[in-house]
């Protein structure tokens, strides 16, 4: 106990320093910002900035980052409760509610408890961080290679049962990330594959050429398709307060939001978008008058917002501590991490005690500047918000380019992205998920390599997998999770074809 | 996302009952087989270690066997038909993209930033013209600034001769 506290203390020491500070507030402001913009998410964000944090001081940068990250959740839910459009994914069932509270008059109440519901659940997901940082760090330093590779399969297995849709077309695109992982040099022996002596694919498909084609690209391709109007309640936001039965309604859903967001936080697969979705559904069962629930329920904002902030910050605690990237996001600051020649893992904590505990103070700071400086900013939102897309895509598109190329200054990496994004737009047309896909390409190396090692140290046997007991129990929760997750919808599709053939 | 459309019902007859599905798995067997061939001459299992084509290999079957059950209940259980592809926004957004990366390195940062912008802002029908070309500048002269003196990032701006 007395070492978290002094090792918080460490931690605030690096964050309170001006260039932290200042790099804090820079990275809130960019994601409340791109939060507020629809069409814009922090993944593509992160993949544009990549190439900015090359001059920073590691940590410095990964403050940054990370505070684009949480400052989306935020700002996410300005634009939902003001236009009726998610400006981020994770903000999505926060248009249900928010929106009709904004209509009834009430959108500073409906802004004011998604600050304070988001404030709460970063101070506690930032405690929980650093709480569960050492012990799981201790776990991550027994395992093995068997027990890491075991680890990673329970890890897809979850993105796999998280993602909404078919199953198996999730585990498919998982295969399909892993697949474009190899491609590129054995780490063993250095032999090219599938590269097709293509130089610049002599290193592997950069990451962020992926991230930023299939989420950024494609993303923009899909929206120029839904010429939706955007609908902005007009009428001045006044009464920023909540009353007291508002706040009495609304900290049961504050603390229920946040501890659902932590533990979905925490899983890989989930995440914030998970998280608020979860949330809301819980908060709506839990209802005395569920009916209440898209009319305006102030419960319905404060439970998804509480939930997507504190996600976005516990998933932070795989990344760190065992050096798995639960999301799509974190598996960008993987690569963040890589371009400043740090190894995510156990030994983050350790040998750079800096960044580990900097970061976790820095987000509380973060999570406090975003609540003063979020509020009375609403008004410059709401007019960026009226910048029509058709002026915000081709900007998007120009940065993206920009970064891409500056990355390895090659103009066939910006090529590549383009090639992505067409797949990308094919993936969304045939309902396919591309978080999956690029938690297996992210994973691929690492699996690669932990699956030769501990086959290497079995001298070829498999039952390793299955006869060292943390690898085996980490296998079996990953086999219960498939079979719960899959047998109502076999069920549902046999049903389905027993129907067709008797008409 | 894939409940049966009530348009499906009326498609019972047709003879793929979940077309999104069913060429969408297709198409991963196609990528199967492809990375298959793609590692035909990599060395494989060595004893009781690994080769480079092993898991390459390894992943290649699974999603060939994967995507050729999506591909299965695709064909026999119903879902929602095709999705209409656009063709303005998809085209101009990868000509665009394709105009920067031809032309940054021998054209320089204003220029090829200047033709990129103009060319993706085609990609929506409700496109001004002249406040495209306007936007494009500002745009281009904010990039300039921003890249290579704001952010130091080695970027020539204009051609080279």
């Amino acid at each position: 106990m007395m070492d978290l506290i002094t090792n918080l203390i460490h931690g605030f020491a690096v964050a309170m320093s001006p260039t932290n500070l200042l790099l804090c507030l820079i990275g809130t402001l960019v994601g409340t910002l791109i939060g507020v913009l629809p069409g814009i998410g922090p993944l593509a964000t992160i993949a544009m900035l990549l190439p900015i944090t090359f001059g920073l001081p590691p940590v410095g940068a990964l403050i940054m980052l990370a505070g684009i990250y949480y400052g989306a959740q935020y700002g996410g839910s300005t634009t939902s409760i003001l236009i009726n459009i998610p400006g981020e994914s994770s903000s999505v069932v926060t248009t249900l509610d928010g929106h009709q509270m904004a209509k009834q008059g009430r959108a500073g109440p409906a802004l004011a408890i998604a600050a304070i519901g988001s404030f709460f659940a970063g101070c506690v997901s930032t405690v929980l961080v650093a709480a569960l940082g050492a012990p799981l760090t201790s776990v991550a330093l027994l395992f093995g290679p068997a027990e890491y590779f075991s680890l990673m399969v329970l890890g897809l297995i979850f993105a796999v049962v998280l993602a909404k849709g078919s199953i198996l077309k999730a585990i498919a695109m998982v295969l399909a990330g892993l697949l474009m992982s190899m491609v590129g040099s054995d780490i063993e022996t250095g032999q090219s594959r599938m590269a097709f002596d293509i130089p610049e694919l002599s290193d592997g498909i950069g990451f962020v050429v992926v991230a930023m084609g299939v989420f950024g690209f494609a993303e923009i391709m899909r929206n120029l398709e839904q010429t939706a109007t955007r609908e902005i309640v007009q009428a001045k936001v006044t009464g920023l307060m909540p009353t007291l039965p508002d706040l009495k309604a609304a900290s049961g859903a504050i603390g229920r939001g946040t501890i659902i967001g932590s533990i979905l936080g925490i899983l890989p697969g989930g995440g914030a978008v998970i998280a608020a979705f979860a949330a809301y559904t819980f908060e709506k069962k839990m209802a005395k008058d569920p009916s209440r629930f898209g009319r305006g329920a102030i419960e319905g904002v404060a439970a998804p917002e509480s939930a997507n902030n504190a996600a976005a910050q516990t998933s932070f605690i795989p990344l760190l501590t065992l050096g798995i990237p639960p999301n799509a996001v974190m598996a960008l600051m993987v690569g963040a991490m890589t371009i400043h020649g740090i190894v995510p893992g156990p030994q983050v904590m350790t040998k750079q005690p800096d960044l580990f505990w900097g970061m976790i103070a820095s987000m509380w700071i973060g999570n406090l500047m975003l609540v003063v400086i979020n509020l009375p900013l609403v008004g410059l939102w709401v007019r960026l918000l009226r910048v029509p897309y058709r002026m915000l895509f081709p900007m998007i598109i120009i940065f993206c380019s920009i970064g891409v190329y500056s990355l390895n200054n090659a103009p066939f990496d910006v090529v590549l992205t383009g090639i992505f994004g067409l797949v990308g737009y094919w993936l969304a047309k045939h309902d396919f998920e591309p978080a999956p896909m690029l938690l297996g390409f992210v994973l691929g190396p690492l699996m690669e390599e932990n699956l030769r090692r501990a086959m290497l140290i079995a001298r070829g046997d498999p039952s390793t997998f299955l006869t060292r007991p943390i690898s085996a129990g980490l296998l079996l929760v990953a086999l219960l999770l498939l079979v719960v997750a899959v047998l109502p919808m076999i069920r549902q599709k046999r049903e389905e074809v027993f129907v067709e053939s008797d008409a | 996302m894939g409940g049966v459309e009530p348009a499906a019902a009326q498609r019972k007859s047709a003879v793929i009952r979940n077309p999104q599905d069913f060429y969408g798995g297709l198409a991963l067997v196609g990528l199967a087989l492809f990375a298959l061939w793609a590692s035909r001459d990599l060395p494989g299992m060595h004893g009781f270690a690994f080769g480079p084509g092993t898991a390459p290999r390894l992943f290649a079957i699974l999603l060939g066997i994967i995507g050729a059950a999506v591909a299965a209940i695709g064909f026999f259980t119903n879902g929602p038909r095709l999705e209409h592809y656009a063709i303005r926004g998809p085209l101009f957004i990868t000509a665009s993209i394709l105009v920067f990366a031809a032309t940054i390195r021998p054209l320089g940062l204003v220029i090829s930033s200047f033709a990129t912008i103009v060319v993706c802002a085609a990609a929506t029908s409700e496109v001004r013209w002249i406040e495209t070309f306007i936007w494009a500048a500002v745009l281009t002269l904010f990039c300039s600034l921003l890249f290579p003196y704001g952010l130091n990032l080695p970027m020539q701006l204009w051609p080279r001769f």
